[in-house]
């Protein structure tokens, strides 16, 4: 086998960017992720261990159901190994319990407390006071985390917040408004709209509708120019906001007709594309129709700021409410970097095969042997495998091989990667060929 | 901007790298290997020469693959022979598995290694006859974790479905105890690996684990006695020398699962991180250029004129000795500086 080395016009890199479709339906109090249904398991309620309209990260425990006893039930421990081990000192044998992570049936990390200070996230923080790390372990505990690690999106009503009064912020979404109070004004240079305190209003007195997207749907960014929210009842848009100027303002693009109509062409919020926040102030009724959809299940009538009730957001059903449904829809923004390499195959190279095969059966391969070398023959015939037209008769002899694989080699000569086809390429003796190799990294 | 001052690190006193163990319990029970889905999970393929088990019927996008399972003997072993079934497979998968795992003698005749119940690889106590399980690198990741594999096999008489218990009348548990990260393994060309002990027997090795390929090696010699180790649906039984002689592979992967009543183990992720000792001394980067830094010419976060100056740590940029920006660290909540402290920010890379 012999090595062919990369030039530098055959590896470039480049990136690989992708636009995933996202769509989130909200339908009395249940959120369900690109139109995915629940999946009911043999052992467990849900095969993903997590509920409709949630990522499961890893994918991990599927169909696996939370047993407080270890895998078995053993009731004699719940530590992996759960049994009695043998502990060998010469001949003489002990048995004793080992110690471990706990064993509930279900994959899960683990981690021990060592002077890297690793942990996971919901262990506790480092601050000296507060942590659960520093008092709670010692060196060489064992920390553990458990699967399935799921994410899904979270609607958050603010209500009554004034920006000025002490003691502010309470509740988590407030904080979280706060936080986003600089991100705001920062893309204040796109539109107004976004500013907190512009001519369109004052946010910190408004009532606001946050849902937040976790990044594992969308990647890097929201895709400008991509977001759609439709507000329904009883299956009948009654309003549609789309980003259509592609700079973070949801224009109404659809309504009613009659008296509603005049609210197209309204801007009722903004986009954070980056943070993946959509944030809706727009407090116009819609629709006569008075639904449970106020804040703490109070009768109001279909608001923007009421958009996605239901969606992670404390509100309970109820079957008034159940004439509402809503959806969004997006393009996330992914970049993949790519390694494309060129492997040239040569007239006049790459032509033979050392595949037992490729040579005539039946053949003595050796020529001529003593205890100082080895010869062999030089008169080997290579089976012809070129195809004839006719039936029965055997065309004349060319030189070919087929292609099945390309092997990748790092300077040291480690194989490091290996290309194979989908189907075996024909090379001829005075055929050039050159492979696309491509590798996301 | 914020004000740039670049502090330069000192590779021998302000870096160091660590590297961290993150592991995962991985539980098996046997009702995933046989039960749950009526082997809707169980793939087998028409080359017959192995089968693979699946947490989840495989049909579905939800599956993870698990394991495949199959079998093999050396051809010197007494059961080897022309007559028996897929004959030639079962000599090669013993081979190649040998050959991966354990590398050659060096003999002229027969240089191939055989799996041992020992560590010394000295052509003694050789186990000829074995199942071979391959773990997806989905659950064993970079490496299983020594000294914390298990698994728990059924040697009762009778062949029934597992939920009867039959199977499992009497149990078998093989743990590899002697390893350990520091002991107790042996390192060979498909890495390192142990010895799988029968918990409470007299140091009775039957089985093999190698720990970065995966791959667990167990002995048919476990299920020597019983007398219905596999059982085809309107036919006699056979015994486990009969099964391997006379069953196929997939047949033979077949028993082995209705046999394992559990099966656990410990994977093992490196992460490795550097660290960098980011040192803030008392008398710098105690002002900033952000253009909210004052306000009518007055620092903004200062109450009284005379005051010190003070201001408030976000961000650590990281820099290559050209001086371009590689990586941010952030700190949760911003840090107070002023001249009267020192701070050391201890940013940690994980790759």
């Amino acid at each position: 086998m012999s090595y062919k080395k990369f030039t530098e016009n055959d590896i470039f890199l480049n990136t690989m960017k992708a636009y995933p479709k996202v769509n989130f339906f909200v339908y009395a109090g249940n959120v369900y992720y690109n139109n995915i249904p629940t999946q009911i398991g043999n052992r467990n309620t849900t095969v993903r261990n997590a509920p409709e309209g949630y990522i499961s990260l890893y994918e991990y425990n599927i169909d696996r159901p939370d047993v407080p006893l270890g895998s078995t039930g053993d009731a004699d421990g719940t530590r992996i190994p759960r049994f009695s081990l043998i502990a060998e000192a010469g001949s003489v044998k002990t048995e004793h319990l080992k110690t471990g992570p706990i064993d509930r049936g279900r994959i899960a990390p683990w981690i021990s407390k060592d002077s890297a200070r690793s942990s996971f996230k919901t262990v506790g923080a480092f601050v000296v006071g507060k942590s659960a790390y520093n008092s709670e372990f010692q060196y060489g505990d064992t920390l553990q985390g458990s699967y399935p690690l799921s994410a899904s999106i979270t609607r958050e009503l603010v209500t009554d917040f004034r920006a000025t009064t002490p003691g502010y912020p309470t509740t988590s979404g407030e904080r979280h408004y706060v936080a986003l109070r600089n991100r705001l004004d920062f893309y204040a240079v796109r539109s107004l709209h976004y500013k907190v305190d512009s001519p369109y209003g004052n946010k910190d007195r408004q009532t606001i509708n946050l849902i937040s997207i976790p990044s594992i749907f969308y990647g890097t960014k929201i895709k400008p120019g991509s977001v759609s929210l439709k507000w329904m009842i009883t299956g009948s848009v009654i309003g549609e906001l789309r980003d259509t100027r592609e700079n973070g303002e949801l224009v109404q693009v659809s309504g009613s007709t009659g008296i509603y109509s005049p609210d197209v062409g309204k801007v009722a919020g903004v986009v954070l594309y980056d943070e993946g926040i959509v944030l809706l102030t727009g407090s116009w009724d819609m629709n006569g129709k008075q639904i449970s959809i106020g804040p703490g299940g109070t009768y109001a009538r279909p608001k923007w700021i009421y958009f996605g009730v239901g969606a992670h957001d404390g509100h309970t059903y109820d079957p008034t409410f159940a004439s509402a449904s809503f959806s969004m829809d997006f393009k996330g923004h992914t970049e993949t970097q790519v390694v494309s390499m060129f492997a040239h195959a040569k007239r006049g190279e790459t032509n033979y095969s050392n595949n037992p095969t490729f040579l005539t059966y039946g053949q003595d391969h050796m020529e001529y042997t003593s205890s100082h070398s080895y010869e062999q023959r030089s008169d080997l015939l290579i089976k012809n495998t070129v195809s004839s037209s006719y039936s029965d008769y055997s065309a004349s002899f060319h030189r070919q091989v087929y292609v099945s694989r390309v092997a990748i080699y790092d300077k040291l000569k480690n194989l490091v990667g290996v290309a194979t086809l989908s189907n075996p390429v024909l090379k001829k003796e005075d055929q050039d060929l050159s492979f696309k190799i491509k590798l996301d990294i | 901007m914020p004000v740039q001052n670049f502090e330069n690190l000192d590779n021998n006193t302000d870096v160091t790298t660590t590297r961290t163990l993150l592991h995962e319990v991985i539980p098996l029970t046997g009702t995933i290997l046989s039960g749950a889905y009526a082997d809707g999970n169980i793939k087998n393929y028409t080359h017959g020469m192995f089968q693979s088990v699946y947490d989840y019927p495989y049909l579905s996008s939800s599956a993870n693959h698990i394991f495949d399972i199959t079998m093999g003997y050396d051809e010197t072993s007494p059961l080897s022979s022309s007559s028996s079934t897929q004959n030639a497979k079962k000599v090669n998968l013993y081979n190649q598995f040998s050959q991966v795992l354990l590398g050659y003698t060096g003999s002229t005749t027969d240089g191939v290694r055989k799996f041992e119940n020992d560590l010394t690889l000295d052509g003694i106590g050789a186990m000829k006859e074995c199942f071979f399980l391959s773990f997806s690198r989905l659950l064993v990741k970079d490496q299983i974790k020594k000294g914390s594999f298990s698994i728990t096999v059924g040697t009762g008489d009778l062949w029934s479905e597992p939920s009867s218990g039959a199977p499992w009348d009497s149990l078998s548990t093989l743990i590899d105890i002697s390893s350990s990260a520091t002991a107790g393994t042996t390192n060979t060309i498909g890495g390192d690996y142990g010895l799988l002990y029968v918990s409470g027997g007299a140091n009775v090795v039957q089985g093999l684990v190698f720990y970065q390929a995966g791959i667990v090696v167990l002995s048919a010699s476990i299920w020597d006695g019983v007398s219905q180790f596999y059982h085809t649906l309107g036919s006699s039984s056979f015994t486990a020398q009969q099964t391997i002689v006379s069953a196929s592979i997939s047949g033979s992967a077949d028993a082995i699962r209705h046999r394992v009543k559990d099966l656990s183990f410990n994977n093992t992720t490196e992460i490795n991180s550097k660290i960098y000792f980011c040192r803030v001394p008392h008398n710098k980067y105690n002002y900033s250029s952000n253009p909210t830094y004052t306000s009518g010419s007055k620092i903004r976060v200062k109450e009284v004129a005379s005051d010190t100056p003070r201001a408030y740590i976000t961000t650590v940029g990281l820099y290559n000795s050209q001086n371009e920006l590689l990586a941010t660290a952030k700190v949760s909540e911003p840090l107070m500086k002023d001249p009267s402290n020192e701070l050391i920010l201890r940013v940690r890379l994980d790759y």
